[in-house]
């Protein structure tokens, strides 16, 4: 009898205990390939070459990311093009995704409130329209681009970057803001509107801060994705004046002579910006995705 | 569907200037206008041009050559042992891309839905990996994948599963399972958001009842869980082949197509025949085929999302 009456708590708690293996499991599961990429940019060399792996670094140290401050040191020789290029083009980086992110903002508010609140002839035909254009592959737009964006003479310039992303952020962007404004009461817009705002006003002061979560969702989703494009980066940008960090990154792993310390240094920095986001706007992003892929 | 309350009637009703503005048609056009005008001029535009000089022979090596051949390139792909090829490989990796991060992507949110000490902890770490620029994820698997000094070769031969150090992204096979296992550790979180937030829909109430009913565990999956996640799992599983179908910077950094052609997928051809070959009739007859496959898959996704079902509510 005693030895069942002790068993039963245990028993009880059992599927509590397996959902915390099993929550240990993700956890191990999505930490340890990062951890490593971490580790490796807090080592020396000759540690990150060892067989086998130092799992935990002998002796840390700080030197691959002073090496980006000075790029000019004796460190920095083993790998100089890493060492100049990447601080620059992680300014880049935020310029292009920074710049995408507004824009995407203030064009995707506009269009975003005329498809959650004015009825029109041809509302569906451009909601399938933007819905549409997020289905394109990009690979099957880069050669017109790009050879447009050559006649215009805006090869290796950030502002083809940004106007790029535009076009594959604004409409996901679009879709997102009409949703937070559909949840808006209408009432409060009229009340607005009573008290004598015109609508200028009345959008300013009373829906955009009604929608603000909205707003900083869509800022950050468009900043992520021009942050993280490749593929348009590459193609359209041949200079450190416009080249932005994954492309940096991926230069690296095709170039043999990098040190790989001084890499791991380079893509951490590089996942820096959009891992503050994902972690500081965390409830707003799974709100967003899931709208975003979902509901109407 | 709050639409539904200002929808208007009749013709004069249309042309109706309100004070809010929710009936003025041309007040909605020109909020739309800047929107459009980017999207038409660099979606738009880009599409029709890239579909014209498909029809052309148009290489940056002879750039003064831009002859009109119709569907001559269109033939020469289909002809070609190379597109049937990166097609297969196309194929296999999609086919099991899209099988891992459902699977395990449902395995996840399952687990995360259920009440365990610590959970929210790891249902903020699963957003790691989605935060994780593709670039950045083929770099770091390529380190671990490494033949000399990878984490993984050293994991395996410590734990005595394998004796010595193997070169995973040499060999054709291991090569695409190393491709698949990186694109979805960066693919799954997506999955289990979207799966997980659909099994916070689910009414409490209903699993009461089956309980009451007599329904085990398996029978309250089927019974209750599933058809509440059908309509998710498959926009998750169209998603995911969406974006397996466009997989380039993971396949750039980690294998560029190799060894030999084993990684070459219907993009990864399509860059290389454009920026490697400078072939740009060619390349973009292949961007179109790749083009017309992903919009038939897209095609399903809008069926899906606008049937209006139990879940939509």
């Amino acid at each position: 009898m005693n030895r069942i009456a002790a068993l039963a708590p245990f028993r009880e708690r059992l599927p509590t205990y397996l959902s915390m293996l099993g929550g240990l499991l993700v956890t191990i599961y999505v930490l340890a390939p990062f951890s490593w990429l971490v580790l490796t940019s807090f080592m020396h060399e000759q540690d990150a070459l060892s067989v086998p792996p130092q799992w935990i670094p002998a002796n840390p140290t700080l030197s691959n990311y002073l090496t980006f401050f000075d790029p000019t040191g004796t460190r920095a020789v083993v790998g100089s093009r890493a060492a100049e290029q990447t601080l620059p083009s992680m300014a880049n980086s935020l310029i292009a995704a920074g710049g995408t992110a507004a824009l995407n903002v203030i064009l995707g508010a506009l269009a975003g409130y005329s498809l959650a609140r004015i009825t029109f002839r041809g509302r569906g035909t451009l909601l399938g329209l933007y819905l549409g254009s997020r289905m394109l592959p990009g690979i099957a737009l880069i050669v017109p681009l790009y050879l447009t964006i050559r006649t215009y003479g805006l090869l290796d310039h950030l502002s083809a970057l940004v106007i790029t992303y535009l076009t594959f952020t604004l409409p996901f962007t679009i879709w997102l803001l009409k949703s937070y404004f559909q949840a808006i009461p209408r009432a409060l817009e009229e009340a607005a509107l009573i008290d004598g705002c015109n609508w200028g006003q009345m959008f300013w002061h009373v829906l955009l801060p009604a929608a603000s979560p909205g707003l900083v969702a869509a800022a950050m989703f468009s900043f992520m994705t021009a942050w993280n494009d490749y593929l348009f980066a590459v193609i359209l940008t041949s200079t450190i004046a416009s080249k932005t960090m994954p492309v940096v990154v991926a230069g690296f792993a095709t170039d043999v002579t990098t040190e790989r310390t001084l890499m791991a240094a380079s893509g951490v920095l590089a996942v820096i910006p959009p891992l503050l986001l994902a972690f500081l706007f965390q409830r707003l992003i799974v709100q967003g995705l899931t709208s975003g892929a979902v509901k109407d | 569907m709050q639409d539904r309350a200002t929808k208007s009637d009749g013709r004069a009703d249309r042309w109706r200037v309100s004070a809010v503005g929710y009936e003025r048609p041309y007040f909605a056009f020109l909020l739309n206008t800047p929107a459009l005008l980017v999207i038409v001029l660099l979606a738009g535009y880009p599409i029709v041009y890239s579909a014209w000089i498909s029809l052309h022979k148009y290489s940056l090596k002879r750039p003064r050559v831009f002859d009109f051949i119709g569907l001559g390139n269109y033939r020469q792909i289909i002809e070609s042992e190379e597109f049937w090829s990166a097609l297969w490989i196309t194929l296999e990796f999609t086919g099991l891309a899209v099988a891992l991060v459902v699977l395990l992507g449902l395995a996840i949110a399952l687990l995360l839905n259920r009440d365990f000490p610590g959970r929210d902890v790891v249902r903020t770490l699963i957003l790691l990996p989605w935060a994780i620029p593709p670039v950045v994820n083929g770099l770091m698997w390529q380190w671990i994948y490494d033949s000399k000094v990878g984490a993984l070769n050293g994991l395996l031969v410590s734990l005595g599963f394998i004796s010595e150090y193997r070169g995973w992204l040499s060999d054709p096979i291991s090569a695409l399972l190393a491709l698949v296992c990186a694109d979805v550790w960066n693919a799954m979180p997506l999955a289990v958001i979207l799966l997980l937030a659909a099994l916070q829909r689910i009414p409490v109430e209903l699993y009461d009842a089956a309980r009451v009913d007599g329904g085990g565990p398996f029978q309250l999956f089927w019974y209750v869980t599933f058809p509440w996640l059908a309509q998710p799992l498959l926009i998750v599983l169209i998603l995911q082949t969406l974006s397996a179908i466009r997989a380039f910077d993971v396949i750039y950094v980690l294998t560029a197509g190799g060894p030999g052609t084993a990684t070459t997928t219907l993009t990864w051809k399509t860059f290389l025949t454009t920026f490697d070959s400078l072939d740009f009739g060619l390349g973009n007859a292949y961007a179109y085929t790749v083009s017309m496959i992903t919009l038939c898959l897209a095609l399903v996704y809008f069926r899906v999302l606008y049937r209006r079902g139990d879940f939509e509510a």
